[in-house]
């Protein structure tokens, strides 16, 4: 696990108030809904907002990709990468 | 006249978590000091605990014992300030021009919590969530009666308040600390041998005179009037003077 894979699921477990949970339980390739970690629909709105707010980042609520980006800690780490060096150039 | 047989009675306050304390608070009443602890509702699995506040945490815990595996039980839900911690938070935001979280937003209404208690508890009957004045406890017992002749045998309220933030200090000023109380109570049914429990019968009158208020909330008066040998209390609003009364 990468260092912003942590941040994320850390950020996730803060966010979402997961109680016992920690960083180790959530490794990179887990899926986040459904099945998974088991999250859901409010959870996704909850986690954008913070991923905005966490790494000044804009998440288009109507794009297509959206649900590909949230799958797992791991996409969501290449989503919040490419939108960070998309600002920075 | 109403009258009930208060079957159970289950409640939580910070410091206050079994019956022998609450058995010596009844007896030496004082102010709890209010370090926002919260019962641990450790009987839920992570996932069902994410979106419990402090109320709905302190109302799952007064209430679960109270309610069989199998059993389905109409529910009252009563506070008189509901979720004031939340609703500053989100006033706080608004005045902030942030984006208000979607969890947070979604939960602020009143009947919240007996949402999470029917999801959580699997229960498809009557809900009600109520709010009123410092008279609120007596207007939980009152849905309460309706529910129980309306043929209801068992009705679970439960009458929960939250320390507000210090904000609220120059409005709110009857919730000495937090406190959720869950009562199961039924009709009384003269036939019926009852072997535990107590029975006891509410009415209302006119309040002619001053409303003084007392100097514990109404529920929490009725809990110490539950662990002493207390026979009679009047709990006086405005117009209206509730009497209860301990029935053989």
């Amino acid at each position: 696990m990468n260092a912003l894979q942590q941040d994320i699921a850390q950020l996730i477990i803060d966010t979402l108030n997961l109680e016992d949970v920690t960083v180790d339980d959530i490794p990179p390739d887990l899926p986040l809904f459904g099945e998974g970690l088991g999250l859901d629909s409010v959870d996704a709105l909850e986690l954008a907002l913070a991923l905005q707010k966490h790494y000044d980042i804009r998440i288009a609520s109507d794009s297509k990709d959206a649900r590909q980006h949230f799958t797992t800690v791991a996409t969501l780490a290449a989503f919040v990468q490419a939108q960070k060096d998309a600002c920075a150039s | 006249m109403m009258e009930f047989h208060i079957h159970h009675l289950h409640a939580w306050a910070p410091g206050l978590d079994t019956n022998e304390a609450w058995q010596a608070w009844a007896h030496h009443p004082t102010r709890r000091p209010d370090n926002n602890e919260q019962p641990s509702c450790d009987f839920l699995p992570t996932m069902q605990r994410r979106r419990l506040s402090r109320l709905a945490r302190m109302t799952m815990h007064a209430a679960w014992p109270l309610c069989g595996e199998e059993e389905q039980l109409p529910f009252v839900f009563a506070s008189r300030h509901g979720e004031t911690p939340r609703t500053f938070a989100l006033l706080g935001d608004v005045a902030d021009e942030q984006p208000l979280s979607p969890t947070q937003f979604g939960l602020s209404v009143h009947n919240a919590i007996a949402g999470q208690w029917s999801i959580l508890r699997g229960q498809h009957g009557e809900s009600v969530a109520i709010a009123g004045e410092a008279d609120t406890f007596e207007h939980a017992m009152v849905e309460a009666a309706t529910l129980l002749s309306d043929g209801a045998k068992h009705v679970l309220v439960v009458m929960a308040e939250e320390r507000p933030p210090a904000a609220y200090d120059d409005w709110i000023d009857d919730v000495p600390f937090s406190y959720a109380v869950a009562l199961k109570v039924g009709g009384i049914e003269s036939a019926e041998k009852v072997s535990s429990g107590e029975r006891w019968l509410l009415r209302l009158e006119l309040n002619a005179g001053t409303s003084t208020s007392g100097a514990w909330p109404h529920v929490l008066d009725f809990v110490r009037a539950m662990h002493t040998s207390e026979s009679t209390l009047e709990h006086t609003w405005k117009t209206r003077r509730w009497i209860w009364q301990r029935s053989p």
